[in-house]
């Protein structure tokens, strides 16, 4: 466990790990294109727009659980000032904040022909709007201010707030009279969506969980070599 | 040809539309970080080639420098 912690280690794995999840992505990615466009049945309500679920679900979920590592690292960060850490959560904000992009956008065009318009105010949506800003606001808070002690501060701060509204989020549908469907799958509860939709769904959630894998990897080499290049200027 | 596949019933505008700028977007990311991390790879081994003699080798001597000595050199 302890290795995890050594940078060099973590370095030389994430070197590995990418070139294996470079090999599988695309054949994934075109087996859950084709299972999402094709070979997945038509909603009987919502007809062929039901296929948006296989891009806006993952992206969903993706932006969602981002924050919440980001959270974590943050307040592990906090706390025992981890060097390691800091890389993990400047390599995740990035790609959680285009997530939460697509997701918005997705179910925009979704909402289109499911609601008939494109935006509404309800709670769900704007809960998710309001995550985008707070992605923001971190990206930024780690970008701009220079003085480290207080960037861990800021960044620590904004990430529990930001903590608050994923937990509005997940309970928006439950707490408020919303336009967005309660969730349709559980880890507690029956999961409603049928099993020839559940495979294509599966299969896209894995695909952009690998793709996240590997631009966070990339990322995290990114932020590593950056501070290996301030240290060889300091030789 | 069947039309239907890409008309889906008048929804496949919003169905296309969304898969494609996923698509496009997922793109831009994966060129971008990685043009950017090939740069930076390139600037390191140039900032250590630059080096006096003996403080490359110690920067060689370092394990994460080895690895993006070793990974550059492959490309």
């Amino acid at each position: 466990m302890i290795k995890f912690l050594n940078p060099s280690y973590v370095f030389k794995l994430s070197g590995k790990l990418l070139n294996i999840f470079k090999t599988f992505l695309p054949p994934l990615v075109i087996v859950g294109l084709i299972f999402s466009l094709f070979l997945s049945p038509k909603d009987y309500i919502q007809g062929d727009s039901v296929r948006i679920m296989y891009v806006h679900v993952p992206s969903a979920w993706i932006s969602l659980i981002s924050f919440v590592a980001i959270s974590f690292f943050c307040i592990l960060n906090f706390l025992f000032k981890l060097k390691n850490v800091t890389l993990i959560y400047k390599s995740l904000a990035p790609i959680g904040l285009t997530f939460n992009i697509i997701a918005i956008i997705t179910g925009s065009l979704w909402g289109q022909p499911t609601w008939g318009t494109w935006w509404a105010w309800d709670a769900r949506l704007t809960s998710m709007l309001v995550l985008m800003f707070f992605y923001i606001a971190f990206i930024f808070s780690y970008k701009f201010i220079t003085n480290s002690e207080r960037s861990i501060k800021a960044c620590a701060f904004i990430s529990v707030l930001g903590l608050i509204n994923v937990i509005i989020i997940k309970y928006s549908v439950e707490w408020w009279s919303t336009l967005h469907q309660p969730s349709s799958i559980s880890l507690t509860n029956e999961t409603t969506v049928h099993f020839s939709m559940l495979v294509p769904l599966g299969l896209m959630v894995f695909a952009l969980f690998m793709y996240v894998a590997v631009i966070f990897l990339m990322k995290y080499r990114i932020e590593t070599i950056r501070i290996k290049k301030k240290s060889i200027k300091k030789i | 040809m069947n039309l239907e596949i890409f008309i889906m019933n008048g929804y496949g505008i919003y169905v296309w539309s969304s898969f494609a700028f996923t698509f496009f977007i997922c793109l831009f990311l994966y060129l971008k970080t990685k043009k950017t991390l090939k740069k930076l790879e390139k600037d390191f081994v140039k900032e250590a080639q630059n080096l006096p003699e003996k403080q490359f080798e110690d920067v060689k001597r370092q394990k994460i420098a080895k690895e993006i000595l070793i990974s550059q050199s492959r490309s």
